[in-house]
């Protein structure tokens, strides 16, 4: 051999060019069809397919009876389909239980202020996003429970009660004020009063002219509202999907702050902490949530003391929020463990004491690592919280179970059971694709 | 598991509020509380209908809830003043005996072992009812007693099923269970020929019945297996609050007995020469001083409530929702060969 042999250049023939494998007939047949057991196999699924879905379709939409002023007479119209007239005619008592008519506009708002109170998240321009949670976790479900509840100011909303309200109104119309400067391109407004305060303080002067403004737009809140009177409405008239969405609002809010603290307690070096914090995860894991629920209704009242009993929903609030945070300590403790210890090792190099390190370098990992389980356990809260219907709340559940026991509807108990299960559908899909969404958000950010 | 487990929760509860109720609250009279406090607190469950049950607007319906309204209309002279505890089956107990709940009157029966264990004390029974069989029409039976072999359903953990054990057993009619969690699955297996019957109280038969695709399709047997008596309860040792519930059912019943209606009770009142309808609506005598309530108490009640058969016709009788009859049958005035008789108003 030659070296004219090795350096002789013989060029690889060119790639034949793809044959274009994206269109649908070939990826059908490749997939599904290509072999007899695999086309047996798709067909006799899609026969199954279409006979599921025919009949539901039958049942659900094509024989259904929309509107009927009782369920015998639906099923004179049309016996095997389902009656939807009753569902309709109970609607709003599905979704607001036994809340007065004419004040629901006020749960209306209230949620929808909740949702508000988020949306300036969605923009990326918008400083401070961590207060903007905080005060939506700590600050919100004053303002929501004085629109909910009712009442006058300094009669029967208690003075704590009130101040927190006004607090919270200020802080949302201050939020919704910076957010249009911002957007205007203009400082925010704690901004522009800070040459002014420059002048009185020294020392975080941001800080005081913050305070200032919020302090100012409270006050004003708090005079409005002085002037107005919401028709109170006691907690055992509220009902439907709006405390269903309370109760599991509230379980996965808390369940972060709680599941966190736990975590922490569970891994820390300090005995007591430790112990306490594993038993009450470990006792509140072992039982069932229904049984988490009696004890509070049934025990809680009797720990108290007589005459401080507070109402079932408190109870059960209180319940669902330990049951939560027990489940969510063991998912960021999973999310803690994964952080490799050289990150613990820098935070102490760079002079971080213990909260600092936490807050700063581990939390913000570990939580970053567990998206998809705190999703899953949000998923399943959101569920769970039906079963407050056993303790006699008037949940969606109940609700729909009271339909069946009505005098025009007697007997029908399929139509709100399948509508309750597409609200829940579309709830619970929505959360798993935020989470997906959250996730890509957040990796395209560190990578 | 979640069964046995809330069991345990309960009847842990159970212990506990034995020995921490007794100490609280003694020697209060309810009365005094229930006027202090302003509202008559009545121990209800979630659903039954024509008994309790919510209706489109938010509203409490039904004979219980008639009750309960009808003592608030002696106490306060207004219906209005009620609050309604639904409870589950479990707490109702506990929820009377630690003085939340004024009145338990949730359809319970009155037997033996809950008026001796549970601190109650049962007053008057409301309503008469008794556990029958729904078969389906083309069968052909006539009774029970030719169900041999037959398959029922039954909702599991109610003396339903006991009954139905010993009727069985009795009758030696080897009678197979199918047991059945949920009511309303109970209904549609039975509709959908599951099995042969369906046994529940006689009542809620009718309901079931009225719910049927076809209701005519269905027959009601003429047999009934057991002794429901529905009554109202109040807490154990408290006789000046148990006399007010108790002659507010009597009065409801004298009311009917006498003629006197929601409708004609102010003329009653005004006009009535009858010295016994006099002394009911406190027009003479001072019958109201023993009870502690105010002079027209009995005349709140009619006014606001109604009489006995008002209240049985509005809320299960044949337009309403259960559709019964009361002709015949232990509910009718005792001059009609029914149960209610209201006690001497003297």
């Amino acid at each position: 051999m030659s070296e004219q042999d090795l350096k002789h250049f013989v060029p690889t023939p060119p790639r034949l060019p793809a044959r274009n494998e994206q269109n649908l007939r070939h990826r059908i047949q490749k997939q599904c069809f290509n072999n007899i057991g695999n086309s047996l196999l798709t067909i006799s699924v899609l026969v199954l397919i279409y006979y599921v879905a025919k009949s539901f379709l039958d049942w659900a939409v094509f024989n259904a009876v929309w509107d009927a002023a009782t369920r015998r007479e639906c099923l004179d119209i049309s016996p095997d389909g389902a009656c939807w007239a009753g569902v309709i005619d109970w609607f709003n008592g599905l979704i607001y239980g036994r809340y007065p008519d004419e004040e629901q506009w006020r749960v209306n708002s209230g949620v929808v202020m909740a949702l508000l109170w988020l949306l300036p998240l969605m923009s990326q321009r918008i400083a401070y996003r961590n207060s903007i949670l905080i005060s939506w976790i700590t600050l919100y479900p004053f303002l929501g429970a004085y629109m909910f509840l009712g009442g006058t100011f300094g009669q029967d909303v208690g003075i704590i009660h009130m101040v927190f309200t006004s607090l919270a109104a200020g802080y949302f119309i201050l939020l919704y004020l910076n957010w249009v400067l911002c957007a205007a391109g203009q400082s925010s407004l704690p901004e522009m009063v800070t040459p002014l305060t420059s002048k009185l303080f020294r020392r975080g002067q941001h800080m005081t002219g913050f305070l200032l403004v919020w302090g100012f737009l409270s006050i004003l809140c708090g005079v409005v509202l002085a002037q107005m009177h919401l028709e109170p409405v006691p907690v055992d008239h509220w009902g439907g999907l709006f405390l269903t969405l309370i109760i599991a609002s509230f379980a996965i809010t808390m369940s972060i702050p709680v599941g966190i603290l736990l975590a922490l307690g569970r891994r820390s070096k300090l005995p007591v902490i430790h112990w306490l914090s594993m038993m009450l995860i470990e006792l509140v894991r072992a039982v069932p949530l229904i049984t988490v629920l009696f004890m509070a209704v049934t025990l809680l009242p009797i720990f108290l003391p007589s005459g401080a009993e507070p109402d079932k929903l408190s109870q059960v609030l209180f319940a669902v929020c330990l049951f939560a945070g027990a489940y969510m300590a063991e998912n960021i403790r999973g999310g803690l463990q994964a952080i490799p210890d050289g990150q613990y090792e820098a935070a102490q190099t760079l002079g971080l004491g213990y909260w600092l390190t936490m807050g700063l370098i581990i939390l913000p990992q570990a939580m970053r690592l567990m998206i998809p389980n705190i999703m899953t356990s949000f998923i399943s809260m959101l569920k769970d919280t039906t079963l407050v219907s056993i303790i006699g709340l008037f949940d969606i559940m109940l609700m729909a179970r009271n339909i069946s026991n009505d005098k025009n509807w007697i007997g029908l108990h399929t139509e709100p059971l399948a509508l309750i299960s597409i609200l829940f559908f579309v709830m619970c899909y929505g959360m798993s694709q935020y989470s997906l969404n959250l996730e890509k958000r957040l990796k395209a950010h560190r990578s | 598991m979640n069964k046995f487990a809330s069991a345990l929760a309960v009847s842990a509860a159970m212990i506990f509020v034995q020995t921490s109720a007794s100490q609280a609250e003694e020697g209060t009279s309810t009365l005094q509380t229930v006027k202090d406090r302003g509202n008559v607190s009545c121990v209800i469950g979630n659903s039954f209908p024509g008994f309790y049950s919510l209706n489109k607007e938010g509203e409490w319906q039904g004979m219980d809830i008639d009750m309960c309204r009808g003592v608030a209309a002696a106490v306060f002279g207004d219906a209005g003043k009620v609050n309604f505890l639904p409870v589950q089956w479990a707490q109702s107990f506990t929820t009377i005996k630690s003085g939340k709940g004024d009145i338990l009157s949730k359809g319970m029966t009155w037997t033996l072992s809950r008026d001796v264990s549970q601190g109650l004390d049962f007053l008057d029974t409301y309503f008469y009812d008794g556990q029958g069989f729904m078969v389906r029409k083309d069968l052909g039976v006539t009774s029970v007693k030719e169900l041999k072999g037959a398959t029922v359903c039954v909702l599991t953990g109610t003396s339903s099923e006991l009954n139905l054990a010993d009727y069985s057993r009795t009758h030696g009619l080897d009678l197979k269970t199918v047991v059945f969690d949920d009511s309303a699955v109970r209904n549609t297996a039975f509709f959908n020929d599951n099995c042969d019957a369906l046994t529940n109280d006689k009542s809620g038969l009718a309901a079931q019945r009225s719910a049927a695709p076809n209701p005519a399709d269905y027959v009601v047997l003429p047999e009934t297996i057991s002794k429901e008596a529905l009554s109202f309860a109040v807490k154990q040792n408290d006789s000046e609050w148990a006399n007010v519930v108790k002659w507010t059912f009597q009065a409801m019943v004298a009311a009917e007995e006498y003629g006197i209606t929601s409708e004609n009770v102010d003329d009653m009142r005004a006009n009535s020469e009858s010295p016994i309808i006099r002394r009911i609506l406190g027009v003479e005598g001072d019958l109201h001083v023993g009870l502690g309530l105010p002079q027209d108490w009995a005349y709140q009640v009619i006014k606001n409530v109604g009489n006995y058969g008002e209240i049985y016709e509005r809320n299960v009788g044949p337009d309403s929702i259960l559709g019964l009859d009361r002709e015949g049958t232990l509910n009718a005035l005792w001059q009609d060969g029914g149960l209610m008789y209201a006690k001497s108003f003297r």
